[in-house]
């Protein structure tokens, strides 16, 4: 290795370490409250880095594996779970059947009408949910939609779209209208040029839209508070607080598990990927 | 046309119920009913005679403008970093990701244990002795002296941590507001270094090549090419930044719902808490149409600078 | 040169074909989206009728009880046997406390819902969209006797003479105290207010503070208006004026600043329903003024502390003794739901109440019915209770009956009321003088404009 190479490198790891660390670390305190026992937990003499047991604790040996199970068997986690992936899919291809032709639509459009159209886009997008959704209660109400997954299907885009659309408005007018004319010149059709040429370099972006959005549907709260009631129905971001905070009493243990398992699924495949399309491109760029 | 469907899809889903939003702010209208009597302005001008709102509005600026300064420079410095490959890096890069990965509810709940008043693992590292065995540290009392030493600066005042009384991250007024924009700097960072990394890796090779060739290496390559190249996408990182953090109710509502005495409301909660919590409807609506002027002077601002950047 | 290869030139591939990119990036969403779709048909939605026999459905949504077993016994005893006996499907919901607002709202938004709606406090504000309970309050006091004043003052609007609500339970509110602590500094109990401020910084120098929030939270809520009654403080009086700017009021206000710094600490200003629990459960705090969740979680988590927990009423202040309910459980039927709904769901709520001895015992003696006779024998069941120290629960029969008034008292919690509680002026109050940010005369002055202004507008609208 180079000394540049070495250089590089542990400048790499001296400025990522600890930003890793910062950010990461709420979700090892996740895991180390996770397998707690209410008597260490709650036990102001403990230090809260080890698990401690005391005698006559009625939970028994701390760690445990208790609080855990505790949502798998008494609530409906598993349900949430299964919902909020099912509507995050659905939405996700939604946004992407909406927003792929508007964002190549408007970056292509030239000039100031389509500047306009593409703030005005973007300008609906910034009347938040806590707003609206009261009028749109009584719309899901009249399609007979309440308390109903189709509901959030229905609704989601409308926040997921415009980001959709501006996002890849960015990413196709950084793609050279040559290489649409190159692919033209070779006797495709405007169509066929899109698919074959177009679609391919812009899939970092399409990658991030579907990323970027099943993220947005995944953190909605107030939509679905709102329009779905029934405890099995509801998505993760519902159900959680729901089910597991009674009345004064947090069940932080659960709690945390509860918040840390749809967290790393989701890092683990947010980050697979990242890994895809950013290494192949890079790995290019930088011969 | 292309735009059709979308623009369709927005305008049902998103500009009637606007336009019942911008109805009802304008009408008496309480919760009971989604109808009033028509009163006009008179809801936007009793809204801002309200010192909780004008808290509410000033707050949302300070904590948007503040969490996204330090979310840009950490994205671009963090995406930099991230570009090449290294050893470890698909691990570091998944923490990294892992605060944006996490429902926002869900997280935010896990900063309340974090920031507990009474168990904050924050105020137990700081309050006690970390080397029992025989050095005895406690990390207060360096901490302590940096506060000291800010101290000393003119306009800031900084108190010291008082290992009896430890600092209260959610019930002490400057302490709450800071733990607010230290939560969404936290969440959005991750979409940020996302964002620049795209951008950064769709910059063609050619562009790369060409700088080379030309000799610019290391910072003038940076200043000169990187930078202008990158500030569109920063831009857009930014803006949707700011969108996502003024837009956002969760985390104030989770972390303060608004306290210590209504002193981090921002105009989120502020138009939950007076529409939905006391059932003025009018009110709240007039609350939550603020928020839009604000955001759209920021966003019109930014697209014009990201279009003379990207014209030169 | 294929396009395959002019791409891979320019080094846009990455070294994959645009097929095998297109393959991958979509075989994974393939995967998600399958599964997901096995899931479509649970997942879709509510079998209207989940046991075809039976003709009629009910449909409630209620709080998650603290008492998880309370919702076992309601949801999987109570409802099913009376679902049998009246053949109807009784569907249960259940959400957080702090979420009912909005939820009560996108009902009535969408004027489509459930047929009951549990609130945890009388809901003055949405008078309008509810029916008038008066047909079931009066068929439960038929059978079981008069409405207490409690659920008198907190549900019906003596302007309108309407019943926005019917009273379904509250929940007393007692003292808390570390009867071991109090012995150890000297203080037999706390029995007034002037006890608790010179056991307080005793307490607090041997570690273990009293806990009173001020933070924008129920506990909070709840303590900071019943202190202020006890010092002669009120929101306002029996006509709905506003009265807040008081000699009582101050010395509240004075009082509570001392307590708190002589006896507390900060973190009283970040709490959330929860902490004064957390704190008193591992053994801090002193002195808390909670229902008996604190109690009863103490029985199952820490044995020894909760014999070493006492129970009394709300300490006397300089006026007199008097508490809060701490949460009142009203039942509201919208007036949009269909008239045969509305009677099974008036039939429901008027069975429920009049056989209230089982939902009494099943809440661990939390829910206690809002018309009195509707259990009778309370010092008996309470002193049933087998938990150390024996006998201990009997006082809350005694709170129950003289020292637990409506969220409003001397007047009716009407919707001026109900927003200044949503609010947190009070605690917003407390807070400010016990930082040092107002002087007591300042605070009661500014809440008084605020709660005037409040008041005018739902006098405008005819409510009060």
């Amino acid at each position: 290795m180079t000394w540049s190479a070495i250089r590089s490198h542990g400048l790499s790891y001296l400025i990522v370490g600890p930003f890793a660390i910062v950010l990461a670390f709420p979700f090892y305190w996740m895991v180390t409250t996770a397998l707690k026992t209410n008597g260490d937990l709650y036990n102001l003499a403990n230090v809260p880095f080890k698990f401690t047991t005391t005698k006559g604790d009625p939970e028994g040996h701390s760690p445990t594996l208790r609080h855990i199970s505790f949502i798998f068997h008494q609530t409906h986690y598993v349900r949430w779970l299964e919902n909020t992936v099912f509507v995050g899919a659905l939405v996700v291809v939604i946004t992407l059947v909406l927003a792929l032709p508007a964002g190549y639509a408007l970056a292509r459009l030239s000039g100031r009408l389509g500047q306009s159209v593409g703030v005005g886009i973007f300008l609906t997008y910034l009347v938040p949910p806590t707003l609206l959704f009261l009028p749109l209660s009584r719309v899901i109400s009249k399609l007979g939609l309440e308390d109903r997954l189709w509901s959030l299907v229905l609704v989601y885009p409308s926040f997921t779209v415009p980001f959709s659309v501006w996002l890849l408005m960015g990413f196709f007018r950084t793609i050279p209208l040559e290489l649409e004319d190159a692919a033209m010149m070779d006797g495709c059709s405007r169509l066929t040029a899109l698919w074959r040429v177009i679609f391919p370099i812009s899939l970092p972006g399409i990658l991030t839209v579907v990323i970027f959005t099943f993220s947005l549907c995944v953190n909605d709260f107030v939509y679905a508070i709102s329009f779905i009631s029934i405890s099995s129905n509801r998505t993760l971001s519902v159900g959680v607080p729901t089910d597991l905070i009674r009345g004064d009493v947090f069940f932080w243990q659960s709690l945390m598990a509860a918040t840390l398992i749809p967290s790393i699924l989701l890092a683990l495949l947010y980050n697979s990927f990242l890994n895809r399309f950013i290494e192949g491109f890079t790995g290019g760029a930088f011969r | 046309m292309l735009i059709g469907p979308a623009v369709l899809f927005i305008v049902l889903l998103v500009g009637v119920p606007l336009g019942l939003a911008v109805y009802l702010s304008l009408t008496n209208a309480t919760a009971g009913s989604l109808t009033g009597h028509w009163v006009g302005f008179h809801n936007f001008v009793d809204v801002w005679n309200t010192p909780n709102f004008r808290t509410a509005l000033k707050n949302t600026i300070v904590f948007t403008l503040a969490s996204q300064a330090l979310v840009v420079v950490g994205a671009a410095i963090l995406a930099h970093a991230l570009l090449r490959p290294f050893r470890g890096r698909w691990f570091l890069r998944f923490l990294i990701v892992l605060p944006w990965a996490a429902p926002v509810a869900l997280s935010t709940i896990g900063f309340l244990w974090i920031f507990d008043s009474q168990f904050s693992v924050l105020n137990w590292t700081l309050v006690h002795d970390l080397l029992p065995g025989g050095g005895h540290f406690y990390l207060y009392k360096p901490v302590n002296w940096l506060l000291g030493g800010i101290d000393h600066l003119p306009f800031v005042h900084a108190g010291k941590v008082d290992p009896l009384n430890p600092p209260q991250w959610l019930g002490q007024e400057t302490l709450a507001k800071l733990s607010i924009i230290l939560v969404q700097a936290w969440r959005i960072l991750p979409f940020a270094t996302v964002i620049f990394l795209a951008g950064l890796s769709s910059i063609p090779a050619e562009v790369e090549d060409a700088a080379r060739m030309d000799g610019a290496t290391g910072l003038r390559k940076f200043w000169h090419v990187t930078l202008p190249l990158q500030l569109p996408i920063a831009v857009v990182a930014l803006l949707f930044g700011i969108v996502f953090t003024a837009t956002d109710m969760t985390v104030v509502y989770v972390l303060t719902n608004g306290g210590p005495f209504n002193s981090t409301q921002v105009l989120t909660t502020w138009a939950y808490q007076t529409g939905i919590v006391s059932s003025s409807l009018g009110e709240g609506a007039a609350v939550s149409l603020y928020l839009l002027p604000v955001l759209a002077v920021i966003a019109i601002l930014m697209l014009r600078f990201a279009r003379k950047v990207e014209v030169s | 040169m294929s396009k395959d290869d002019e791409l891979e030139e320019l080094g846009l591939t990455g070294g994959l074909t645009r097929r095998e990119i297109v393959r991958k990036a979509f075989g994974g969403f393939v995967v998600l989206y399958g599964g997901a779709l096995t899931k479509t048909a649970a997942a879709a939605g509510v079998p209207k009728f989940r046991h075809k026999e039976l003709k009629n459905t009910l449909r409630i949504i209620q709080w998650s009880h603290f008492v998880p077993a309370y919702d076992t016994w309601f949801d999987g005893t109570y409802t099913k046997k009376w679902g049998q006996a009246h053949d109807t499907d009784v569907q249960v919901d259940h959400i957080n406390l702090a979420l009912l607002p909005a939820r009560a709202k996108a009902e009535v938004a969408a004027r489509s819902g459930h047929d009951i709606f549990g609130h945890l406090s009388p809901q003055a504000g949405l008078e309008d969209s509810v029916i008038n309970h008066r047909e079931i309050v009066e068929e439960v006091q038929h059978k079981v006797g008069k409405v207490g004043k409690v659920g008198y003052r907190s549900c019906y609007n003596p302007k309108t003479k309407k019943w926005h609500g019917f009273p379904e339970n509250f929940v007393p509110d007692p003292v808390h105290y570390r009867k071991d602590l109090f012995h150890q500094v000297g203080v037999k109990s706390p029995n007034t207010w002037h006890d608790v401020l010179v056991a307080a910084p005793k307490l607090k120098a041997i570690g273990h503070p009293v806990g009173i929030g001020m933070s924008n939270e129920l506990d909070s809520n709840m303590a900071l208006i019943a202190l202020l009654q006890c010092f002669g403080g009120f929101i306002q009086d029996a006509h709905a004026r506003v009265t807040i700017n008081s000699k009582g009021t101050r010395e509240a206000l004075q009082f509570m600043k001392s307590l708190f710094k002589q006896g507390m600490t900060d973190e009283v200003f970040a709490w959330t329903a929860a902490s004064n629990n957390q704190g008193y459960l591992a053994g801090r705090l002193s002195l808390a003024l909670n229902a008996i969740s604190i109690v009863r979680s103490a029985e199952a988590q820490n044995p020894t502390l909760a014999a070493n927990t006492a129970l009394l009423p709300i300490p006397a202040g300089a006026d007199r003794r008097l508490g809060l309910e701490h949460v009142m459980g009203v039942y509201t039927i919208w007036n949009f739901t269909a008239k045969s709904q509305q009677k099974l769901a008036k039939r429901f709520i008027a069975d429920l109440e009049s056989h209230y001895a089982a939902a009494f015992k099943a809440s661990k003696y939390y829910n206690f019915p809002a018309f009195p006779k509707a259990v009778y024998d309370y010092r008996k069941r309470l002193g049933a209770d087998n938990h150390p120290p024996k006998g201990k629960y009997r006082i809350l029969d005694t709170i129950a009956r003289k020292y637990t008034a409506n969220i409003g008292y001397p007047g009716f919690s009407n919707a001026a009321i109900d927003e200044i509680f949503n609010t947190f002026l009070i605690p917003q109050m407390f807070a400010q003088v016990a930082q040092d940010k107002l002087t007591p005369a300042a605070a009661a002055k500014a809440a008084e404009h605020d709660m005037k202004r409040i008041f005018a507008k739902w006098r405008k609208i005819g409510k009060i």
